[in-house]
């Protein structure tokens, strides 16, 4: 299926056009930047100890619409890249757990966001709210970092 | 000049982070991974600001109160991403500055970008009051927007044309 996909007329294209490709490139990053700042920032709000004037819903209001945003393009631009290698990235390891990783912490980040309004009005943080943005920190991290290592460790990329 | 430069990347080069990071196989990932994360919240705690001061998206807080409420991180993530990029710098610099894109990435963009966003964090409280009067805030929000986007395309133009090729 992967390799069908790979050898699809409008994949070669892509891949052969090195400005295609950057520009996918940079739509990835600037994307996979946004998202994952936007979940972090929300994450280490939660964790903030000192912080007395919490605002936590509404900075979690205001952040979410950017996150998904970021996250969409992130996954569409990251497809796309996948696809001018889909049978190579299919087969390796760090891909797939890159790809689990990041399936955890959507659902990390959506059970945080579900919950904040109800943290935010509770007069002490809850313990299992911080674990869980200290999970989700870790995870989207861990993404990033098993992203870079693909090209070192399979040659991918 | 161009001496002196060429001096510095290779004093650079052979500091003992610079020698490290350059003879070490897992340093190099790892340090970029430090410079992404970094970003992740420098960046994004900048462009968040700037489209609420672009009007768009949610308004459930401010430009002002979002500006001051993601203020510390906001450095703290610039600061990471500083160190981690000077490290990659350090491992390979005289193949750095041998390429167009990070040039114009280190000497032009990312000067111009940071300046202009602490322009726009020191105005944002002003801008946020003036909202309804003056696209100014609007404006330079989109451009501080622009030229992070900028500084991202020359980046992945130096890391697609091969500039520094790792084993």
């Amino acid at each position: 299926m992967w390799e069908t996909l790979q050898h699809a007329e409008w994949v070669a294209t892509l891949a052969e056009s090195r400005w295609l490709y950057g520009l996918i490139s940079v739509v990835h990053y600037c994307s996979l930047f946004f998202c994952v700042g936007t979940i972090v920032l929300l994450d280490l709000r939660i964790l903030d100890i000192a912080n007395h004037n919490r605002a936590l819903a509404a900075l979690a209001e205001q952040l979410r619409p950017s996150t998904w945003i970021g996250f969409g393009f992130a996954m569409v631009s990251g497809f796309l890249l996948f696809a001018t290698e889909a049978g190579d990235y299919a087969a390796v390891t760090p891909f797939r757990v890159k790809m689990l990783i990041i399936v955890m912490a959507v659902i990390f980040t959506l059970i945080v966001q579900w919950n904040v309004a109800k943290w935010d009005r509770a007069p002490v943080m809850p313990i299992a709210a911080k674990l869980l943005a200290v999970a989700s920190i870790v995870l989207w991290l861990g993404a990033i970092l098993v992203g870079v290592e693909i090209a070192p460790i399979t040659g991918l990329g | 000049m161009h001496e002196t430069l060429q001096a510095f990347v290779k004093w650079l080069e052979n500091t003992p982070w610079g020698v490290a990071v350059r003879g070490s196989s897992w340093m190099y990932p790892i340090i970029e991974w430090v410079h992404f994360s970094g970003l992740s919240v420098g960046l994004g705690s900048s462009v968040v600001v700037d489209l609420r001061l672009m009007g768009e998206g949610r308004r459930r807080m401010s430009a002002a109160q979002l500006s001051d409420s993601l203020f510390a991180w906001n450095w703290i993530g610039f600061c990471v991403a500083f160190l981690g990029g000077f490290l990659l710098f350090s491992a390979d610099a005289t193949t750095y500055v041998s390429n167009t894109g990070f040039c114009v990435k280190l000497g032009v963009l990312t000067p111009l970008a940071l300046i202009w966003h602490v322009v726009v964090q020191k105005k944002t409280p002003a801008w946020t009051h003036a909202e309804e009067k003056s696209a100014i805030g609007k404006w330079a929000g989109l451009v501080e927007f622009l030229l992070w986007i900028s500084v991202i395309s020359a980046s992945v133009y130096f890391l697609l044309t091969n500039a520094v090729t790792h084993p």
